[in-house]
C-alpha cells in the first residue's frame, strides 16, 4: 500500500514536471512553434515602470522575429508569482525582474534558471560594481541574473509645498536642514504645524531607506534573523515619525497611496533612483513641483533588480539576448533618462552623459551627478533568503500603528514576533 | 378596530404608495453601485478625488476604457473573449448533458433510479472549497494546470442543473407523451430529441442564463488556474488590473463596467426568465 | 415546484413497443441501457471533477503535500489537523468568517422577508420590481466589490463623506480596513447588496403558493399588515427561510471574493495589515497557492466543510424552532 502510493506521488512529482511541457493548450501561443527560427515572443515580467516601453520598440523593429510582451504587474505578487511558477514547471515569464529583496531566495535556487555563465556572461563580471555582480551568484558560482540598477537614496521634496510652509526650496539648502534623522523628523513637526498637512507619505518609506542605511538588515551573513541590530533602528525611526503626526500613513504603492500624490498630502518621499519612474508615472502632472536633496543619515542601497532567464523557457537564447541587449550601456541609459534608474555599471557613472543629464520633470536636478555619487559610496547589505515575506509581516506591523489597531510602544515587539515567525515558518 | 382590507391575502391587496416609495429605495440600493461604476468609468482622476463625490458621469469613458485595452499586461479584450468562451462552453455543456439525465431520471425507468437521484440531491450541498486542493492535483496529473480547459471543465455539468431539468421535465412533459412516441417505435434518442426539448424550452433558457452568469462571475477557481497567464477570464483580469503598482480607479472600474455589461445586457434581455428560474428554486452553485 | 419539495415522478410503466422482432435487441438495449448512457456523463464528469477530488482531498489531508518541496512528500496522520489547532491565522480566519456570517445573513435575510412583502402586493411594473432588485446578483462580485472598495475608502470614500456630513470623522477619517468591526461591516454590506434581492424573490414565490383563505380566516382576528407578516406569512414558508438559510451558510462560510477584492492589495490575500478580515476560503487559497503547502490547506478546507455541516445544522434546528412555534 504504501509502496503503491510512493508509486503514485513519483508520477505525480514527474507530471509536475510534464506539465510544465504543456502548459498552452487553448493558447495556440507562438512561442511553443519556434523551431524554425521564425516568430518568438518574450514574455518579460517586472513591476512599475522599468523604463522598458520605447526599448520594446527599438528592439522589436531591429529583431522583426522577435515579439516582446512586457507584464507589469505588483512588486510582491510578482515574485510570489514566478516562485510559484518555478515550483510548478510552468508559466513563468521567459524574462523576469528580480529585486535585491528576492535575489538570495531565487539564487538559492539556481537550478531554475539559466547560468548566465553558460551563455558567456562572464564577460560582464568586471563591467558590474562588485557586490551587484556577487548577489546573483548562487553558492556553487551560477550566475542567475544580469544586474539592472542600484537603489541609491536621496530625498525628494515637493519645492512648491516647502515655499508655501516658508521652508528653503533650494536643494543644497534642503539638504542642510537634515543631516539626520532627528532633525528630518523636526522639519516635518514644523511642515506640519504650519500648513496643517502631512509630510512624510507612511511609515514603511521611512523604515526601509533607514534600515538600508544600516550595516547590518534583518539577517546576518548566517541567515540569523537579527531584529534587534538594523531594523530596530529603522523601526524606532518610524515610530517617531507617526508618533509626532507628521506620517499620511499611505500604504504606499497602494491606490490610496497614488492619489496621497495628487492631493498633496505629504511633501518628501525617501527616493532611491527608481522611485523616480513611481514619482512620474504616478502623478505625471506635477512636472517642475519635485526636487532632489541628499536623504538623512548618509548612503544606503534600497531596491535595485536583477534580469533573469527561468530555464523552463522556450526560447532561452533570445531571451539572454534581449537581456543583454538590455544591459549594454546605450540601453542602460536610456533607461536612466527616462525613469531615472541608475545602472549598476560604475563606468556609467563616468558617462558624460549621466553627468550632465538634468531631470526635467524634477525641477532638472542633476540625477545622474546626485546619484552617482550617492552609488559609489554604497555598503552593500546581506539580504538573506527570507528578507522579501519579512520586510512585508514588519511592513504589516507599521501599517497596523497607523490604522491605530496597535500603539506605538507595543509595536515593536509585535514586528519582532511577526519576523520570528516568517524566519520559522516562511520558505 | 380591523381594518377592511385586511382580510384579503397580501398578493390581493393594491401596494400602498408607501410600498412604491419602499421599493423604490430598494431599488435605489441596488442600481446605485453599478451606477456609480459606469461614473468613475467615465471621470478623470481628478473627478474620482472629488469631495462631495460626483455623481455624475464625466466624458472620458472611451479614454479610461482604451487605456484599459492596451495595459498589455492586463489582456483584458482577450480576457473578454476567453469568459465568452468558457461561460459558452459551460452553458451549452451543462444544457445538454442535464436535461438529458433530467429526462432519464423523470420519464424513464432504470434500476437504482431513485438512488442515484438522491445522490444527486446530496452533492448540492457539499461546499466547492472542500475538494479545491485535491482538484488543483488532479488538473496537475493530466496536465490542464494553467489552461482553459481546467477551468471549464469541473463545470461542464451541474447537480442543480440535473435536479433542476429533472424537476422541470416530470411536471411539463405528460407521461402520455413519451409512452405514445414509443409506441410509435421511437428510440429513447429521439423522444428526448423531438418531444423532451421542444417542451422544455423555457426551462433551458433559465438554466442557460443562471450557468452563464455563474460561470462568468466565478472567481477563485480561475484565479487558481489563470493568474499570471496571457489568458485569464474577465473577473481574473480585473484582479490584475486592480493590483498593479499603478492602480487607477477610473481605469480599474472602467474595466469592471465592462466587464459586467453582458450581464446587464442578459439581464435586460431575459430578465423574465431569471426571475422565474430564481423564483422557481435556484440555488447558488 | 421548487427545491424543498422532491415528488417522485410517475412510475407508470412505458409499455415496449409492438414487436418488431428484427429491432428487438435494439428496443432492448434502448430500454435497459440506455437511461445510463444519459445519466452517464453527468455521473462520469462529476466523479472525476466532484467527487474524486474531495476524496482525494482527505487524502491530501493527511499527507505532507508541498509543491515548492515534492520530495517532502509522505503520510503525516493527523499532524495537519493539530497544526490547525494551535495556528492563531486559522482561529482568526474563523472569528473573522463567522463575525462577517453574522453580520450578513441576519440582516440580509430579514431585509429579504421585509422585500418580499412590499412585492407581495397588486402592483404596477411587478417584472420590472423583480428584475430590478436582482441587478445586485448578475453583478460580477469581483467588480461590485471593486467600487464598495472605493466607497469604504479613508481618504476620499463616500461613506467617509456620509459619516462626514453628520459630523463623524472630521478629524480623523475612518480607516474603514483598520478595524475588524468596521472592516466586517462594509464586506457584510457588499454581502448583504449582493443577496438580499435573491432571497427576496424567493421569498415571494413561497409567499405566492400560501392559499388565500389562511388569511382570510386569519383577518377575523384582526391583524394588521405588520402581525399578518410575521403571524402568518413567515410560519407559513418556514421551509423556505429553512432552505435560504442554509444557502447562506454554505456560501457565508466559504466568503471569498469580497474580502479579497477589498484589500489595498488584492493579491496579497492577506485581508488586512492584520489579517482583520481574512476569512477560511482566503486563508485555504493563501496556504495553498501562496505558501504552496497544499496538505495543510486541504486539512483546512476539511475543517472548514466539518464546521459548515455543524453550523447549518444548528441553523436548521434553530429555525425551526422559531419559526414553527405557531
Amino acid at each position: 500500500m504504501r509502496r503503491t502510493l510512493g508509486v503514485v506521488a513519483a508520477g505525480l512529482a514527474a507530471t509536475l514536471v510534464i506539465a510544465g511541457c504543456s502548459g498552452r493548450d487553448l493558447e495556440g501561443d507562438s512561442s511553443s512553434n519556434t523551431a524554425g527560427g521564425e516568430q518568438i515572443t518574450l514574455k518579460v515580467a517586472f513591476w512599475g515602470d522599468m523604463g522598458l516601453d520605447n526599448l520594446k520598440a527599438e528592439y522589436e523593429k531591429a529583431h522583426p522575429n522577435v515579439k516582446i510582451v512586457l507584464n507589469s504587474g505588483e512588486f510582491n505578487a510578482q515574485h510570489e508569482d514566478l516562485q510559484k511558477k518555478l515550483v510548478t514547471g510552468s508559466g513563468a515569464p521567459d524574462i523576469s525582474a528580480v529585486d535585491e529583496g528576492f535575489i538570495v531566495q531565487f539564487r538559492n535556487q539556481a537550478d531554475k534558471f539559466v547560468n548566465l555563465l553558460d551563455k558567456g556572461a562572464g564577460e560582464y563580471e568586471s563591467k558590474y560594481l562588485d557586490w551587484k555582480w556577487k548577489a546573483s551568484m548562487s553558492a556553487d558560482g551560477k550566475q542567475i541574473g544580469l544586474g539592472t540598477d542600484v537603489g541609491g537614496l536621496a530625498m525628494c521634496y515637493r519645492s512648491d509645498l516647502f515655499k508655501a510652509a516658508g521652508l528653503p526650496t533650494d536643494r543644497d539648502q534642503v539638504s542642510k536642514l537634515w543631516s539626520n534623522w532627528d532633525q528630518f523628523i523636526e522639519v516635518g513637526k514644523q511642515y506640519t504645524a504650519k500648513t496643517g498637512k502631512k509630510f512624510v507619505d507612511s511609515g514603511t518609506n521611512m523604515f526601509n531607506p533607514v534600515l538600508a542605511q544600516q550595516p547590518v538588515g534583518f539577517y546576518d551573513e548566517q541567515e540569523q534573523l537579527q531584529m534587534n541590530g538594523g531594523p530596530k533602528v529603522a523601526f524606532d525611526v518610524s515610530m517617531k515619525a507617526i508618533d509626532a503626526g507628521i506620517s499620511a500613513n499611505l500604504a504606499s504603492f497602494q491606490p490610496n497611496w497614488d492619489q496621497g500624490f495628487k492631493k498633496d498630502q505629504f511633501a518628501v518621499l525617501a527616493c532611491p533612483a527608481w522611485m523616480l519612474g513611481h514619482i512620474q508615472e504616478t502623478a505625471p502632472d506635477q512636472k517642475g513641483k519635485w526636487d532632489i536633496a541628499a536623504i538623512p543619515g548618509g548612503g544606503g542601497n534600497w531596491g535595485g533588480s536583477w534580469w533573469t532567464v527561468p530555464s523552463q523557457g522556450k526560447n532561452i537564447d533570445a531571451a539572454v539576448d534581449f537581456v543583454k541587449w538590455m544591459v549594454a550601456p546605450e540601453q542602460q541609459i536610456e533607461v536612466f533618462e527616462t525613469v531615472g534608474n541608475l545602472p549598476s555599471q560604475p563606468e556609467l557613472y563616468k558617462d558624460p552623459k549621466v553627468l550632465a543629464f538634468k531631470k526635467e520633470f524634477m525641477s532638472n536636478a542633476p540625477t545622474g551627478q546626485i546619484f552617482a555619487a550617492t552609488a559609489a559610496n554604497l555598503k552593500p547589505q546581506y539580504l538573506g533568503k527570507k528578507n522579501g515575506p519579512t520586510r512585508v509581516a514588519v511592513e504589516n506591523v507599521i501599517t497596523r500603528v497607523q490604522q491605530g489597531g496597535l500603539k506605538s510602544d507595543a509595536a515593536w515587539a509585535e514586528a519582532v514576533k511577526q519576523a520570528d515567525k516568517v524566519a520559522k515558518t516562511a520558505k | 378596530m380591523t381594518k377592511t382590507y385586511v382580510n384579503r391575502a397580501p398578493q390581493d391587496t393594491r401596494g400602498s404608495w408607501l410600498t412604491y416609495v419602499g421599493l423604490g429605495l430598494v431599488l435605489l440600493f441596488s442600481a446605485f453601485p453599478v451606477y456609480w461604476m459606469f461614473v468613475i468609468s467615465t471621470s478623470t482622476d481628478e473627478a474620482v478625488a472629488q469631495m462631495p463625490p460626483s455623481v455624475i458621469p464625466g466624458g472620458e469613458f472611451w479614454t479610461n476604457v482604451h487605456e484599459v485595452f492596451t495595459l498589455n499586461e492586463v489582456f483584458f479584450a482577450a480576457s473578454l473573449i476567453n469568459s465568452v468562451i468558457v461561460s459558452g462552453v459551460i452553458t451549452l455543456s451543462t444544457l445538454f448533458f442535464c436535461s438529458l439525465a433530467g429526462f432519464a431520471f423523470a420519464k424513464l425507468r432504470f434500476r437504482g433510479r431513485n438512488a442515484l437521484l438522491v445522490v444527486v440531491v446530496l452533492t448540492l450541498t457539499v461546499p466547492s472549497q472542500l475538494g479545491i486542493v485535491a482538484l488543483y492535483i488532479v488538473m496537475d496529473k493530466v496536465g490542464w494546470n494553467q489552461t482553459l480547459l481546467a477551468v471549464i471543465a469541473p463545470s461542464l455539468v451541474s447537480a442543480f442543473g440535473v435536479f433542476y431539468m429533472r424537476q422541470f421535465i416530470a411536471h411539463a412533459v405528460p407521461d402520455e407523451l413519451v409512452e405514445s412516441a414509443r409506441i410509435d417505435g421511437a428510440l429513447n434518442m429521439r423522444v428526448y430529441w423531438n418531444i423532451i426539448l421542444p417542451a422544455i424550452r423555457p426551462a433551458l433558457a433559465v438554466l442557460g442564463l443562471l450557468t452563464f452568469v455563474m460561470a462568468w462571475n466565478d472567481f477563485q477557481w480561475p484565479l487558481i488556474q489563470l493568474n499570471g497567464t496571457d489568458f485569464p477570464t474577465s473577473m481574473v483580469a480585473l484582479s490584475d488590473l486592480a493590483s498593479g503598482n499603478y492602480v487607477i480607479y477610473r481605469r480599474v472600474l472602467a474595466g469592471a463596467f465592462l466587464a459586467t455589461v453582458p450581464l446587464i445586457v442578459l439581464l435586460l434581455i431575459g430578465g423574465r426568465q431569471i426571475v422565474r428560474g430564481i423564483m422557481e428554486g435556484a440555488v447558488k452553485s | 415546484m421548487s427545491l424543498t419539495e422532491l415528488r417522485p415522478a410517475s412510475h407508470r410503466q412505458v409499455p415496449p413497443p409492438k414487436n418488431v422482432k428484427t429491432r428487438s435487441w435494439l428496443y432492448r438495449f434502448d430500454n435497459k441501457t440506455v437511461p445510463y448512457v444519459f445519466i452517464s456523463p453527468f455521473f462520469i464528469l462529476f466523479g472525476i471533477f466532484g467527487v474524486f477530488p474531495l476524496i482525494f482531498n482527505g487524502i491530501v489531508a493527511v499527507r505532507n503535500w508541498q509543491l515548492d518541496d515534492p520530495a517532502a512528500n509522505g503520510w503525516v496522520g493527523l499532524d495537519n489537523f493539530q497544526r490547525l489547532l494551535t495556528d492563531e491565522d486559522f482561529w482568526n480566519a474563523l472569528g473573522n468568517t463567522f463575525g462577517i456570517f453574522i453580520l450578513s445573513t441576519v440582516p440580509q435575510l430579514l431585509i429579504a422577508l421585509i422585500i418580499a412583502n412590499l412585492l407581495n402586493r397588486r402592483l404596477r411594473g411587478n417584472t420590472f420590481w423583480r428584475i430590478g432588485i436582482l441587478l445586485p446578483y448578475l453583478t460580477p462580485v469581483v467588480a461590485s466589490t471593486l467600487v464598495f472598495a472605493i466607497f469604504f475608502a479613508r481618504d476620499n470614500g463616500m461613506a467617509n463623506w456620509f459619516l462626514s456630513l453628520v459630523g463623524f470623522g472630521h478629524e480623523t477619517p475612518l480607516d474603514w480596513r483598520a478595524q475588524k468591526w468596521s472592516a466586517w461591516l462594509a464586506i457584510a454590506t457588499m454581502v448583504n447588496w449582493k443577496w438580499i434581492g435573491y432571497n427576496a424573490l424567493l421569498y415571494l414565490s413561497a409567499m405566492q403558493a400560501i392559499p388565500k383563505d389562511v388569511y382570510e380566516a386569519a383577518a377575523v382576528d384582526g391583524a394588521g399588515p405588520w402581525r399578518q407578516l410575521w403571524r402568518i406569512t413567515v410560519p407559513m414558508i418556514q421551509p423556505v427561510v429553512v432552505f435560504t438559510v442554509i444557502l447562506s451558510t454554505i456560501g457565508g462560510l466559504q466568503l471569498f471574493n469580497e474580502p479579497m477584492m477589498f484589500d489595498e492589495n488584492p493579491q496579497s490575500a492577506s485581508g488586512g495589515s492584520d489579517h482583520q478580515f481574512q476569512t477560511i476560503a482566503q486563508l485555504i487559497y493563501k496556504v495553498g497557492w501562496k505558501d504552496l503547502d497544499l496538505g495543510y490547506a486541504a486539512s483546512m478546507s476539511w475543517a472548514l466543510f466539518l464546521i459548515i455541516l455543524i453550523v447549518a445544522g444548528i441553523n436548521t434546528l434553530l429555525t425551526r424552532r422559531i419559526g414553527g412555534e405557531r
